[in-house]
């Protein structure tokens, strides 16, 4: 048994597929996000594959300021996330609310709505950051499940 | 029985090999797209995960549905070993086929539900011809057993090799290929999600992932019957026609339904009719 | 096997006691299955009141079905009685022939029909010039003659259709109730119900192609007027036109018995088999007659160009549906073409009546995959597999015959059993539309399951369908007369099958909570109980398939060919051209099912989500749906795809029409 649950935590640790929500974002990070996928970043070195289901999903990516209107959703797409999961909050608006942060429609950063593990800053995120951000997430959830320490950095500069 | 052990052997490695081909195909296809790719031990590492997340379903049906796919699928691949019957291996086959689909089904998901009807539409395309080309094996060889294959002197893809590229469309639908990969597409996020594979997650989608590979491994299995006379002309085949699949998959786009029957069963059917009437008359 | 004849005269020795003994043993069984449930029928007309009735029915049909137990159990026999109450046998069936014909007749002329009243008129005509000129009643012929084949029919007439007939009480029952009718008039459909199982008996046992013919037209007039039977104009005209193509069939039934008294000089369908047998007989002299029989047997199976009666006659109750149109009455047709078959061997008729069955096989499996309407689904799949049945006798080897026959036992068990979970459904939830069953599993657990068992035994291995259907393909593949159309018309037309199979049994299994248990709807007994008993014998029957088809396939396919089809030891199905491991792939299965419901019962509450609907679910009255604008709720929606475009009735069935008529004229013409 101890064999397989080796086995499976490697696996956890080689293969975060993430799921993309955009909450509200100017949609300048999300192009960040996808540009992750190019040639030029190519994610699927590290085992990433940008999913379209929360339900296969490791690691949820959020970009934008969250709002009254799509915090339902935000949270429905979260629970839909078989655990362990993580997630990374992307971009300035992501991490606090950005320029929104005082809008009264805004309810402010994804930390408001559900736990956030690792927050990817910058107008917009660089694709560098963001990956740096999954793989920091993979330090989270390695110490979640008691492999290893919790990173001291969560915050990507 | 020591043919029995030996397909209790095969059977056994048969998701290995299933895996570290989709590692391979995973890696050949990053390189066509001038990326570097994943590791080569990728889908095992992509399975071992699921396995190990928490279980979340609709309802049971999907459970019992992803546990009888990859058994009927295993179950199919036993058989192959055993130089069963072709067309019973094949109609086991289809049992895991269409539970895959109840399961879908089962489910109030729209995104499930357009999946499964694509599925069932590719099953449509596909299953005419795999029948075919074994019609055409029993044709040549006079009986429908795979030891019967091995008993001939010559390839049969030497009179048989329109029923081959027939066997090619099936091989592309059967691993989800562009053009034909409208059932389950991982690309189509928006439109499609996961298709017939939406509502399935962490363990119960390994299976399904597991119980694909049996699939894959049988199919190419059925191709490497029609060069049996050396391994090597075999395993030459097989790449072959492997390298075929990932490069036909990398420079087509995804097609709809209504072109997919009437490319598959139009193109792939007058193939098989020219090729079994050369087999009937020589 | 033992053979009796019933021409021995007794005399006092030991061995002719046991003759006679046994004579009279078979008298009282042929009575018990043909003459009985006629007199059950009409006890059943003239005895009024639910409680009689409750009574009489299910009685009559335990007789009936001991009787074919007890005829299954005596083996082959041919035997003639001469005379019933003084009266002589032939001359009664002639006299009944001309009433029923008669009888028709008036009915045409009420309804003004003037196409059925020629019909008639040509039936009539033909059979006086057979009777009073052509016949030569000197000539003794074996009135019954039974072998395997038709033990095999006498036993599904009298089981499933006795109970179907049973399952017909509580049903009826409720669909007067639903009808709100000022006086009952299930005295009437029952006696139609048990006449018609006594006529099929007789029809199925007669030797003498005659008396065949006779109950030949009872069924046509048992269908009629039970297709007729609630009164709606639907039904009427419904009725009208399942009674004009029967008759048809019936004037190709009449031609062929004038031009085979006037060729082979008897009607014995022994006698005219042996004849065939002997070297250069097979010329146009048998085979127009051959040709016109197939005819006949085409009408009454409902084959392309005809498929539009049994259609139609899904208008009538339930019971009707599962009785006459799918698991009995249709099957005449086709026990008409399998029996005939070594006659027509290794012709060019044999090829034609493949081709031809493989046509309405892949063309009726289409025209079901555009189909929404359950019952609808299932009378073009049981046209397609009584087609896919016309082809194996088409293909006429001993192994194509025991696809055929093994075809006619399971899909009398497995159709009968779908048609009467659609009648429980539809009373249920007033509906027989497939989209209208969505998620059933929560309304009706129990039938949605055993609807799905009827339909996993209708495509899946290990279940004897399959088997039957896997023997078939083999046989079409490796037969000599094997050609490539053949193969592919059966191939695509196997595959059509699973697409509508497979999404009907996946909507009905619709649940939204793991391991949701809903509690068990309420049922009358005498629906539950068949529904109970025909799953189980699909099933066991199914497990039982080895024994089936050493008992009564092999026997049957013996008298067509030399060859033994399969030999079957240890469950293991094999010859030249293939095995099937019924044993070893039902352990195997079987061990894999229990293990995936037992991980299936294990996935509890705990691990429930709902569907992914992007992020914006919604859960209203147990419905699941999108949180729409202004929150409001949008229930989700889905269908299968019908493919009308593709599949239509209205898109296909000017074609087909078209097509089997020329096929048709081909097989005619071809004889010539």
């Amino acid at each position: 048994m101890g064999l397989l649950e080796n086995w499976i935590n490697k696996g956890r640790l080689k293969s975060p597929w993430v799921v993309h929500f955009d909450c509200g974002s100017c949609n300048g990070c999300d192009i960040e996000v996808l540009a992750c996928l190019t040639p030029v970043f190519d994610v699927e070195r590290f085992g990433i594959i940008n999913v379209g289901n929360p339900k296969h999903a490791d690691v949820l990516l959020v970009t934008g300021t969250v709002n009254h209107r799509n915090k339902k959703v935000l949270k429905n797409i979260y629970d839909q996330m078989p655990d362990p999961k993580a997630v990374i909050a992307i971009g300035a608006c992501g991490t606090s609310g950005g320029v929104f942060r005082e809008c009264y429609n805004v309810v402010g950063g994804v930390d408001q709505v559900i736990p956030v593990d690792v927050y990817v800053p910058g107008c917009p995120a660089k694709p560098d950051a963001i990956i740096d951000g999954v793989v920091t997430a993979l330090d989270v959830v390695k110490a979640k499940l008691g492999l290893g320490e919790m990173p001291k950095v969560t915050v990507i500069d | 029985m020591l043919t029995f052990i030996a397909a209790l052997i095969g059977l056994a490695l048969t998701p290995v090999v299933g895996g570290l081909l989709a590692g391979v195909d995973r890696r050949v296809t990053a390189r066509l797209q001038s990326r570097f790719g994943p590791p080569i031990l990728q889908p095992f590492y992509d399975v071992l995960k699921l396995l190990g997340k928490a279980p979340m379903v609709v309802n049971s049906w999907q459970v019992m549905s992803a546990y009888i796919y990859v058994m009927s699928s295993a179950l199919a691949v036993l058989l192959f070993f055993m130089q069963g019957d072709l067309l019973l291996l094949f109609f086991v086959m289809t049992i895991g086929a269409v539970f895959q689909v109840v399961g879908a089904l089962s489910v109030p998901s729209p995104y499930a539900q357009v999946g499964a009807q694509r599925e069932l539409l590719q099953m449509l395309a596909y299953e005419p011809l795999i029948i075919v080309v074994f019609v055409g094996i029993s044709m040549a060889t006079g009986s429908f057993k795979i030891a019967d294959v091995y008993a001939m002197e010559k390839p049969l893809l030497l009179s048989m090799p329109f029923l081959f590229i027939a066997l090619g469309y099936a091989l592309t639908i059967k691993l989800r290929k562009s053009p034909f990969d409208i059932s389950a597409c991982h690309h189509a996020h928006q439109e499609l999600v996961r298709g017939v594979l939406t509502e399935y997650s962490g363990p119960h989608l390994a299976l399904l992932e597991i119980g694909h590979w049996f699939d894959v491994v049988l199919i190419l299995g059925l191709c490497s019957l029609f060069w049996h006379t050396s391994i090597v002309g075999m395993v030459a085949l097989l790449v072959v026609t492997y390298a075929a699949e990932i490069l036909i998959d990398n420079i087509c786009a995804r097609m709809t339904w209504p072109w997919m029957l009437k490319n598959v069963l139009g193109v792939g059917l007058v193939l098989s009719v020219f090729n079994l009437l050369w087999l009937y008359v020589s | 096997m033992q053979s009796v004849s019933g021409d021995v005269h007794p005399e006092v020795s030991r061995l002719s006691f046991v003759l006679c003994y046994e004579v009279r043993m078979l008298d009282t069984l042929v009575f018990g299955s043909v003459v009985f449930p006629l007199l059950a029928a009409l006890a059943v007309y003239f005895v009024r009141g639910d409680a009689a009735r409750n009574i009489i029915v299910p009685v009559s049909v335990a007789i009936t079905a001991a009787a074919a137990l007890g005829l299954a159990g005596l083996g082959s026999f041919s035997y003639s009685p001469q005379a019933i109450l003084g009266i002589s046998l032939n001359g009664l069936i002639t006299v009944l022939d001309f009433a029923l014909l008669g009888f028709i007749f008036l009915i045409a002329l009420r309804m003004g029909n003037l196409l059925i009243m020629g019909l008639t008129v040509l039936q009539v005509l033909g059979m006086v010039y057979l009777d009073f000129f052509l016949m030569d009643h000197g000539t003794q012929v074996t009135g019954f003659y039974a072998d395997s084949l038709s033990l095999t029919m006498v036993l599904i007439i009298s089981i499933v259709g006795g109970l179907i007939c049973f399952y017909g009480l509580g049903y009826m029952k409720e669909h007067e109730e639903h009808l709100h009718l000022a006086k009952s008039r299930q005295p009437r459909f029952f006696f139609f119900m048990l006449l018609f199982l006594g006529a099929m008996n007789g029809l199925v046992l007669a030797n003498n192609l005659s008396w065949m013919y006779f109950f030949w037209e009872v069924t046509t007039l048992c269908s009629f007027m039970l297709i007729g039977h609630d009164g709606t104009d639907e039904a009427k005209t419904n009725a009208t036109r399942a009674l004009w193509m029967n008759m048809a069939g019936g004037v190709a039934f009449v031609a062929a018995l004038m031009f085979l008294q006037k060729s082979m000089g008897t009607l014995s369908v022994q006698d005219i088999l042996a004849k065939s047998a002997a070297p250069g007989m097979k010329t146009a002299a048998l085979l127009l007659p051959m040709a016109f029989l197939c005819f006949a047997g085409f009408t009454k199976a409902a084959q392309v160009p005809f498929q539009s009666w049994l259609c139609g006659a899904m208008v009538a109750p339930t019971p009707v549906s599962a009785l006459l149109h799918s698991s009995t009455m249709v099957k005449a047709g086709v026990y008409l073409v399998i029996r005939m078959a070594p006659a027509y061997q290794g012709t060019m008729l044999s090829a034609a009546v493949a081709i031809f069955g493989a046509f309405t096989f892949i063309a009726t499996s289409a025209l079901a995959v555009g189909q929404s309407n359950g019952k609808k689904v299932l009378a073009y799949s049981t046209i397609a597999n009584l087609g896919l049945i016309i082809a194996c006798a088409g293909i006429n080897t001993s192994a194509a015959i025991a696809a055929a026959v093994m075809l006619i036992i399971f899909h009398a068990i497995s159709k009968g059993l779908l048609f009467l979970c659609v009648g429980a459904i539809e009373q249920k939830i007033g509906s027989r539309d497939i989209e209208a069953m969505r998620g059933l599993f929560k309304v009706m657990p129990r039938t949605a399951v055993i609807t799905v068992i009827g339909i996993v035994t209708m495509m899946l291995p290990p279940f004897g369908m399959l088997l039957a259907k896997w023997m078939a393909l083999e046989s079409a593949a490796t037969a000599t007369a094997a050609m490539p159309p053949l193969v592919i018309m059966l191939a695509l037309g196997s595959a059509l099958t699973v697409l509508f199979w497979a999404r009907w049994a996946g909507v009905m299994l619709g649940s939204t909570v793991p391991g949701e248990n809903p509690p068990s709807e309420h049922q009358p007994f005498t629906v539950r109980l068949p529904l109970l008993l025909l799953a189980g014998g699909a099933v066991g029957l199914s497990l039982l398939s080895p024994f089936v088809y050493s008992m009564l396939v092999a026997p049957a396919t013996a008298l067509y060919a030399k060859a033994t089809a399969y030999t079957v030891s240890m469950g293991v199905f094999e010859n030249n051209a293939g095995v099937f491991a019924v044993y070893p792939l039902f352990l195997l299965l079987g061990v894999g099912f229990v293990y995936a419901l037992r991980a299936a019962k294990k996935v509890g509450p705990e691990a429930a989500s709902l569907p992914y609907m992007g992020g914006s679910q919604k859960v209203v009255d147990g419905k699941i749906g999108f949180n729409g604008p202004m929150n409001g709720f949008v229930e989700t929606a889905a269908g299968n795809y019908y493919m009308e475009s593709l599949f239509g009735e209205s898109k296909l069935s000017k074609s087909i029409n078209v097509i089997a008529i020329v096929l048709l004229a081909v097989m005619l013409g071809g004889v010539l």
